[in-house]
């Protein structure tokens, strides 16, 4: 299975600003930072609001979720003793909002699933857009991921020895997947794999590449900005690398202790 | 291909294992209290609450109790086993998992963050250490010993009924060998309190499809089924996975459109994806909550589908509650056991049909045989999905 990847929008390199890229400002202005982090990252990809009528399938992963809206709710719930709470933190503390907001801005009731596996779950999502794209359920599928760090998981995670392993860092990278290249195609994804032992950086290369320029991104602890969806930007990252000269770039992924995934990027020309 | 249904596993408020919820839902015993006898919470509302506290399930799991694990772990492993038990199942190093959940280690959060919240120093580590989904995933696949391709999936109400539609598409591809698919959710204060700020929780046994309906009760456990190929069967399954479909109302964060589109959607395309027409439908385990609004959206769309010829319904949520992530798996097993026992589960708290609108649901225990069976779960951000069970 494989596929061609259009489009690829990092939250923090957005070329438009959230008003336009969420013009219904009442929605916009419910969206808590994640989420509209996340979305205007999805529209972005998609090229604007009107991009989202040509999605058949929305994949949203993220290995933590809404962790502000989460602690928001609960802190609320322990200091007015279970009393009076407002609902909207706990709305937003689903993990399917970001897909849900994506469809409700167009009107778009098309497949919509969100995967919450640790670092595997853009990984995961993308299987699902792989199988739904061979299976011709699919045409054209909007997949992204989304992570948000906030102070208290930073506590946490430092107090459980993971910050040592690395800066924690957040992000949104959504980009669209089709079968079939076109002429916004800027990458290919030729493989996903889910090996089943950890592998060293000469045994990727070795298994995984089949140019002899292949480059490969060996993301394990102890790089810089940590987080579970890291992967979705590694791709992005593994696109701007492409070139004739090099046709080829592996992006192996064993971060925060999870069991490691491959994904083969290829150069479209 | 064809999908087959070889093991079942369920847990509930009305007890653990297949015996258990199936002698309840024959009695029209229901497994709602008026009260969380366990759960930590100051609102004295009807739950389906598991009366097994933490400690029990670490020793009905023969875990040791200091391993710590939580709520929505111990139920999902309670089931699991339950259900590669009842497939016979030995060989489970290619067999993946898809399980689903909402509330994940909340009910240890909980606990933690009373304390962190005074002091970041403070509060145990145990107690927060399987807060994310995957958290339940990866425990239950260790201590069920699962050693093939395993994810996680979350769509609030629909997650499990996702997670059984994404299970059968990973045998398809041949990702896996044999699946175990379903979901698992314990009861929190966190959801609790969310459902309540949100004014749908019924201050009373919840009456789904009645006119005096108020809203939902809450409820726990966890439903799970072995997804294996039909043709590397050694014996006949409860049923096969015909159809399955997801769709988006597209309408709401929370709420479902008056003429239930996204409902009307799934159900359509599952039973496009069986080959099946509506009049092949004996029997539709319906979402019914209980709130004022999913029993009218999801009545409209059953009456856009199926016209005048609306085959028997009923909701299980007034036996369990709605328990969430979990809902889709254990109603796809309560599903599987109405086409392997033949019979129709009653919908309790049932009275009188909602005004104007003339659907009524089966109000008591039928006994027939049972073909085909949509089983619906639906959830915020507009998630529908609907499956369709059939005995070939």
């Amino acid at each position: 299975m494989e596929c061609y990847v259009e489009h690829i929008a990092c939250h923090d390199n957005l070329k438009r600003d959230p008003k336009e890229l969420i013009p219904d400002a009442a929605l916009r202005r419910r969206m808590s930072r994640v989420v509209k982090m996340a979305v205007s990252t999805a529209v972005e990809s998609v090229g604007g609001v009107e991009g989202i009528d040509a999605l058949d399938a929305i994949l949203t992963a993220t290995g933590y979720g809404c962790l502000a809206d989460s602690e928001k709710f609960l802190r609320n719930l322990i200091d007015t003793d279970e009393q009076l709470l407002t609902p909207t933190p706990f709305i937003q503390s689903t993990f399917n909002t970001v897909g849900g907001q994506i469809a409700l801005l167009r009107h778009n009731r098309c497949y919509n699933l969100t995967y919450v596996n640790r670092s595997h779950s853009f990984e995961d999502a993308l299987l699902d857009g792989l199988m739904r794209l061979s299976d011709g359920e699919s045409q054209r599928i909007l997949l992204g991921a989304f992570d948000e760090r906030i102070p208290s998981a930073d506590r946490i995670l430092t107090r459980m020895g993971l910050g040592r392993k690395g800066e924690l860092g957040e992000g949104a990278t959504f980009m669209t997947l089709t079968a079939e290249r076109t002429t916004d195609s800027v990458a290919r994804i030729a493989r996903l794999d889910f090996p089943s032992e950890p592998l060293t950086e000469a045994e990727c290369l070795a298994r995984y590449g089949e140019e002899p320029t292949a480059e490969l991104i060996y993301a394990v602890d102890g790089t810089r900005e940590l987080y579970p969806t890291r992967t979705a930007r590694l791709v992005a990252e593994a696109a701007r690398r492409l070139s004739a000269e090099r046709r080829e770039v592996i992006i192996y992924n064993a971060l925060l202790g999870g069991t490691p995934t491959v994904i083969v990027v290829r150069w479209v020309g | 291909m064809r999908i087959a249904v070889t093991g079942l596993g369920v847990v509930s408020a009305l007890g653990v294992g297949l015996e258990e919820n199936f002698a309840a839902l024959v009695a029209g015993r229901s497994g709602i209290s008026l009260t969380p006898s366990l759960l930590q919470s100051s609102h004295r509302i009807p739950v389906g609450e598991l009366s097994l506290s933490n400690e029990e399930l670490h020793r009905r799991c023969s875990l040791e109790p200091k391993g710590h694990l939580s709520r929505t772990a111990l139920l999902g492993i309670l089931a699991v086993r339950e259900a590669l038990r009842d497939a016979g199942l030995t060989d489970l190093r290619r067999v993946g998992l898809v399980s689903a959940t909402s509330v994940g280690g909340m009910d240890l959060t909980e606990h933690f963050f009373r304390l962190f919240k005074e002091d970041e120093r403070s509060g145990r580590l145990r107690d927060v250490r399987m807060h994310d989904c995957a958290a339940s995933t990866e425990a239950i696949a260790y201590h069920c010993g699962l050693g093939g391709y395993r994810t996680t999936i979350s769509t609030a109400c629909s997650s499990a009924a996702n997670a059984i539609m994404h299970g059968a598409k990973l045998l398809r591809h041949g990702v896996v060998d044999a699946v175990v698919v379903g979901g698992t959710d314990a009861l929190s204060a966190f959801t609790l309190n969310g459902f309540k700020s949100l004014m749908i929780l019924d201050e009373k046994p919840c009456r789904p499809f009645d006119e005096s309906r108020a809203g939902l009760n809450l409820g726990e456990g966890a439903g799970y089924l072995l997804l294996q190929r039909a043709e590397a069967l050694q014996r006949d399954p409860y049923c096969y996975v015909a159809g399955a479909a997801n769709s988006n109302d597209a309408h709401h964060q929370t709420a479902s459109s008056e003429e239930g589109e996204g409902a009307f959607l799934a159900m359509s395309e599952a039973l496009r994806r069986a080959e099946l027409t509506p009049t092949d439908v004996d029997y539709i385990n319906v979402h019914g909550t209980g709130t004022g609004n999913n029993d009218r959206s999801e009545g409209a769309a059953l009456k856009r589908l199926f016209g005048e010829q609306l085959p028997p319904f009923s909701s299980t949520k007034g036996f369990t509650g709605h328990t969430l992530a979990a809902a889709g798996g254990i109603e796809a097993v309560y599903a599987a056991l109405s086409i392997a026992r033949g019979v129709i589960y009653p919908n309790l708290g049932f009275a009188t049909p909602i005004e104007g609108f003339g659907v009524a649901p089966v109000t008591t225990l039928q006994r027939v045989d049972v073909r085909t069976v949509i089983s619906n779960s639906f959830g915020f951000g507009g998630n529908c999905s609907s499956l369709v069970l059939t005995q070939q």
